[in-house]
């Protein structure tokens, strides 16, 4: 889920932003005002506050020296080591959408930082009909193991646009970072240029339909390396793979520190009682969250254990499946005053996040999952956490050492009851998730790694070359 | 104590982790792949999974005591594994071998084990290191203490870690310096000491800055 408002992605000077329209994956979506309908009369979900009905202004994207009193002086100083020896080579970054989705959320901080540490990068966006984002969101499910019968036509609609794009685009920096399916026959390029070609892949790929993946390898297998978010989502390929995780901006509104004063008014605005224990889970209203799982584990729990539930998402307003989950999700609920089901709009970060912080405990049930930013969001908040065994989020969570993992809702409702009643080790876990998060999942461990990584791959060439 | 003649170079190191290409979903396909995977994959889960876990107390030790417990649900072979200490060797293929030989004595008695399948793989990883310098060369001893307490964590795992498989020598570096430059012995012999499996390296920064300050003052 994408809580931050994709209409306040911040462009900065040396991005070239050449924005698509597109909602992040693949689906053209007009941007239209929040409807006013979401103060729903069931009786455990919540009315909104008047005040997050609309996008507020973005701040402005943090500089380098903003991040020294969260990862230390030591930290700059070791970036900007690291970019002295890449100072002025140039990265080109290309995605399919410059708003919206995590990938470009990723990118507006990331550019700007490479840019500010003299290594300058820039941002560009393919553009695409509607026939090429259905078929490359068909392609996304596809890779994450939806079947689908590729057709000719649609080969030829992705290679089409790939090539128009690939046409309009000049390849003269160092690093050429290619991110996700849509953008990949970009590569077709390689030849004229003498960068280090990188395909950043965001996707999912342990389990992809064949026929999709076999069209998109010949691609892949061109580039002079791969990157993928976690080590199950990568496939055997004669090219170096490397593992990059998914980062969250401690200075975003997401997760940025908040004064106790503004997360009490967030928490009466929305009627959470924080005098009592809180259980939140944050994710869209979708059955792969299982929040009716949530609901069940909470039930369980609360006959031994006095707290409340928060259920806080999105995508009920968009998507018809999303109404058709919260409605179970309503349903499970029943009548019980202490759950809140808050359906909210996406530009609720800062709500979402001192949601997160007058949590008791959070938990991310999911049954399937991507990485699992919303875990590291509840970690960097040092929240006791509790969380399903499912894709990137055991790289997270150490089991009992960083959070708690579950594979059941018995088991979930037992953490629950545990955590709650042994505050000592939840804080434990809560502060060693924390530090798991300041040491691995941070942007400016990102901002690391891309210059890591640009700084391996010149001393390879270096080596060919003399070689 | 004498002044030292040579200056203590504080370095760091940075890792890009990189996806191997064996994985194991048994406990038999683990030790083949001990076996047989590059040694910088041996040093990624033992030596380098220690500095990305830092801040963990007690309970973390390397990646495949980690992972018999937690995906193959064997606490005997885990408890073994854990107790491998890296201090031990001063080269990756002794560790490589010791790593083998538990494995093998489990499944010899735990026949069944090896082949039932593990909730999750485990997938090997290695990492491209790329040592950087500080701001730190310190030629005294009062400047040694001052870095040791300013670089980061990961220059302390640097010099304290994985300095014996540079230097070859049951010793690290900050040991090595404060004998050889400084004739601090038992300065150097204490550090050696510190226990860092039950300690964070946080925790490992505060007793090596101890030991220094309570060998100046004496």
């Amino acid at each position: 889920m994408n809580l931050d408002d994709p209409r306040a992605a911040s462009a900065t000077p040396t991005v070239d932003l050449q924005p698509s329209g597109d909602s992040g994956n693949g689906a053209r979506t007009p941007v239209t005002p929040y409807p006013q309908r979401r103060a729903t009369d069931h009786p455990v979900a919540r009315h909104l506050p008047a005040s997050i009905l609309s996008p507020p202004t973005p701040p402005p994207p943090p500089h380098l020296d903003d991040y020294q009193p969260i990862v230390g002086q030591n930290q700059l100083d070791m970036l900007r080591y690291l970019a002295r020896e890449l100072k002025g080579k140039t990265i080109k970054m290309v995605n399919s959408t410059a708003v919206g989705g995590g990938v470009a959320e990723m990118l507006n901080r990331l550019v700007p930082l490479l840019s500010e540490l003299e290594v300058p990068a820039r941002w560009d966006v393919i553009t695409g009909g509607n026939d090429f984002f259905e078929i490359t969101k068909a392609f996304h499910n596809a890779l994450h193991g939806a079947s689908y019968e590729l057709t000719k036509s649609a080969q030829d609609i992705f290679l089409m646009y790939n090539e128009q794009n690939r046409e309009r685009m000049q390849f003269d920096e160092q690093m050429v970072v290619i991110h996700d399916p849509q953008p990949v026959g970009m590569i077709r390029s390689k030849e004229k240029s003498q960068a280090h070609w990188v395909w950043r892949c965001h996707v999912d790929l342990s389990n992809p339909d064949a026929k999709v993946w076999e069209f998109l390898r010949p691609f892949v297998e061109q580039y002079n390396s791969v990157i993928f978010s976690s080590q199950s989502f990568a496939r055997q390929l004669p090219i170096p793979q490397y593992l990059f995780y998914p980062c969250i901006d401690p200075l975003s509104e997401k997760n940025k520190d908040l004064p106790a004063s503004q997360v009490q008014k967030i928490c009466d605005d929305f009627g959470i009682d924080r005098s009592r224990p809180v259980v939140t889970q944050v994710s869209r209203f979708d059955r792969l969250k299982d929040p009716v799982g949530v609901v069940k584990a909470y039930k369980l729990a609360k006959k031994y254990v006095d707290c409340q539930l928060v259920l806080a998402g999105g995508g009920a307003s968009d998507d018809p499946e999303g109404a058709v989950v919260l409605q179970e999700v309503k349903e499970a609920a029943g009548d019980d005053p202490d759950i809140i089901i808050l359906d909210l709009p996406p530009w609720c970060a800062l709500e979402i996040n001192a949601i997160q912080r007058a949590s008791t405990i959070i938990v991310q049930k999911s049954l399937k999952e991507g990485f699992g930013l919303t875990v590291t969001e509840a970690l960097w908040k040092a929240k006791p956490t509790i969380a399903g065994a499912v894709g990137g989020i055991p790289n997270q969570i150490v089991h009992k050492l960083t959070g708690v993992l579950v594979h059941s809702v018995e088991g979930c409702a037992f953490q629950i009851r545990y955590l709650l009643t042994h505050p000592e080790f939840a804080r434990n876990i809560g502060v060693s998730g924390r530090e798991h998060v300041k040491e691995n999942f941070l942007m400016t461990t990102n901002v690391k790694r891309w210059l890591l990584l640009f700084r391996v791959l010149e001393k390879l060439k270096d080596r060919n070359s003399s070689a | 104590m004498r002044k030292p003649q040579k200056p203590f170079y504080f370095n760091t190191s940075e890792h890009l982790l990189r996806i191997g290409r064996q994985k194991a979903g048994t406990l038999s396909e683990l030790r083949h792949a001990i076996e047989t995977c590059p040694e910088d994959s041996i040093f990624q889960h033992t030596f380098r999974t220690l500095q990305e876990h830092h801040f963990i107390r007690q309970g973390f030790s390397n990646d495949f005591a980690h992972w018999s417990l937690s995906a193959c649900h064997e606490p005997a072979l885990a408890e073994q594994l854990a107790s491998v200490d890296v201090r031990e060797f001063t080269a990756i293929e002794g560790l490589r071998r010791r790593m083998v030989e538990i494995v093998d004595e489990f499944l010899q008695s735990h026949e069944r084990s090896g082949s039932r399948p593990a909730s999750e793989p485990f997938y090997f990883c290695a990492s491209d290191i790329v040592v950087l310098p500080t701001a730190f060369v310190p030629d005294t001893l009062k400047g040694f203490l001052d870095g040791i307490n300013q670089v980061s964590v990961h220059s302390i795992h640097h010099h304290f870690i994985e300095a014996r498989l540079r230097i070859h020598r049951m010793s690290n570096d900050f040991s090595q310096w404060l004998e050889e430059e400084a004739g601090l012995q038992d300065a150097a012999d204490a550090i050696e000491r510190i226990d860092f499996y039950t300690n964070t390296l946080e925790g490992v920064r505060r007793q090596i800055a101890g030991i220094v300050s309570h060998a100046m003052n004496n």
